[in-house]
C-alpha cells in the first residue's frame, strides 16, 4: 500500500493542515488569508537575517493565555 | 464531594446523548449515585436513549419553575440502581431557564448525587450558556472530523473563557481502517490540534446503533464500546486506566503479515 501513496496526500493529513491553519484563524478572529500573509511575512522578515526552511514553518495560537507561537526551523549547514 | 459535570460539542450528532446515557450507566455501575440532566430544553432526547420516555411526569422546567417537587421529577433507570433522570421539558424553549437557576438546581442536587452528569445542547447560545454555569469539569465530544474538531475548538474557547478549566476530550467514531489508510485523522492528530487532555476514545461500533434502538447504554457490557465507556468512567473517578488499542482487529491479511 505504502509504495502506492508515497507521493499522495492522504485526505486525513490534508484534513489536519486545513485545520491547524483554520483554528488560529479562528482563534484570533481573523480570516486564514491574513494568517497566511502573516506567516509569509515573518518568513520574509526572519529570512532577512537567517537562512530559514520556509516550507515547514508553523503558527499556532494557544488560547488561554493567548498566545501566537511561530515555529521557524532554520537550515542546517548541510541544506545550504 | 459530589461533582457536576457537563458534556458538551458545540456540533450537534457527535454524540453528547449517548455518551451521557454511557457515563452514568458506567459511573451507577462503580456504585456512585449519578443523576443526568437533560438541559436541552425544548429538544427532548435523553430520556428515550435511556429507554425512560414513558415515565415522565414532571421535567426540568416545572423543577425551576417550583410546578413540583425535585423529587418527583427524578426518574430512577429500569437497571441500575443510583442512576436518576431529570429529563427536559418538551414544549418549552431554552429562554424558560437561567444560568443562575442552573446554578441554583446543581447545588441542590450535589445534596443527593455523587454525579451530576448534564447533557448540553449543541449551539453556542443560551442552552450553552445555562449548561455550563454550574459545572465543575467539562467533557468536551468531538469525531475526527474537520467540522465537529472545529465546533469543539470554539467551545474549549468558550469554557476557558467562562473559566471552566477542568477540560477533557472524549473522541468518539473513531474508524480504525479509516485512520490506517490515512483516511481519517487519528487520535493524536485531534489531541494535537485541540491541545486538551484526552479521557476517552470510542470506536464507530454499529452497537450504539443497536443499543440506543434498545433503549439500553452498553457501559461495562462485553464489547469495546462498552470497555471504552467503561474506562471514561474509571479515570472520570482518577484512575489511571491505560487507553485501549482499537487497532486490534486486523483484516485476514494483516493478520497473516504482522503475526
Amino acid at each position: 500500500m505504502s509504495f502506492f501513496s508515497k507521493n499522495r496526500k492522504t485526505s486525513g493529513s490534508i484534513a489536519k493542515d486545513r485545520l491547524k491553519l483554520l483554528l488560529v484563524a479562528d482563534r484570533v478572529s481573523c480570516s486564514p488569508q491574513t494568517m497566511q500573509m502573516l506567516k509569509n511575512d515573518m518568513i520574509k522578515a526572519a529570512g532577512k537575517y537567517v537562512p530559514i526552511d520556509s516550507g515547514n514553518v508553523s503558527i499556532s495560537f494557544r488560547q488561554s493565555p493567548p498566545v501566537l507561537m511561530a515555529s521557524i526551523p532554520l537550515k542546517t549547514q548541510t541544506d545550504i | 464531594m459530589s461533582e457536576v459535570i457537563v458534556v458538551t460539542s458545540g456540533k450537534g450528532g457527535v454524540g453528547k446523548t449517548t455518551t451521557v446515557a454511557n457515563i452514568g450507566t458506567g459511573l451507577a455501575a462503580l456504585d456512585k449515585k449519578v443523576v443526568l440532566v437533560d438541559t436541552d430544553i425544548g429538544l427532548r432526547n435523553l430520556d428515550v436513549v435511556l429507554g425512560l420516555e414513558n415515565r415522565i411526569v414532571y421535567n426540568l422546567v416545572d423543577v425551576i419553575e417550583g410546578n413540583c417537587r425535585l423529587k418527583q421529577a427524578l426518574i430512577k433507570d429500569k437497571r441500575s440502581s443510583g442512576l436518576y433522570l431529570l429529563p427536559s421539558a418538551q414544549t418549552r424553549d431554552k429562554t424558560s431557564v437561567t444560568p443562575e437557576q442552573m446554578k441554583k438546581l446543581c447545588e441542590e442536587l450535589k445534596n443527593q448525587f455523587d454525579y451530576i452528569i448534564l447533557d448540553c445542547p449543541a449551539g453556542i447560545e443560551q442552552g450553552f450558556k445555562n449548561a455550563i454555569a454550574g459545572a465543575d469539569k467539562a467533557l468536551v465530544v468531538t469525531t475526527p472530523e474537520v467540522s465537529a474538531i472545529r465546533d469543539a475548538d470554539r467551545i474549549i474557547g468558550l469554557l476557558e473563557a467562562e473559566e471552566l478549566r477542568d477540560i477533557h476530550l472524549i473522541i468518539n467514531r473513531l474508524r480504525m481502517d479509516m485512520i490506517r489508510r490515512g483516511d481519517m485523522m487519528s487520535v493524536d492528530d485531534v489531541v494535537d490540534i485541540l491541545a486538551v487532555p484526552l479521557i476517552g476514545t470510542i470506536p464507530d461500533d454499529e452497537n450504539v446503533v443497536i443499543a440506543t434502538n434498545q433503549g439500553e447504554p452498553l457501559a461495562g457490557k462485553p464489547g469495546v464500546c462498552g470497555q471504552a465507556y467503561a474506562n471514561i468512567c474509571r479515570r472520570i473517578l482518577g484512575e489511571e486506566v491505560p487507553f485501549l488499542n482499537l487497532d486490534n482487529k486486523k483484516g485476514f491479511l494483516g493478520r497473516l503479515f504482522h503475526k
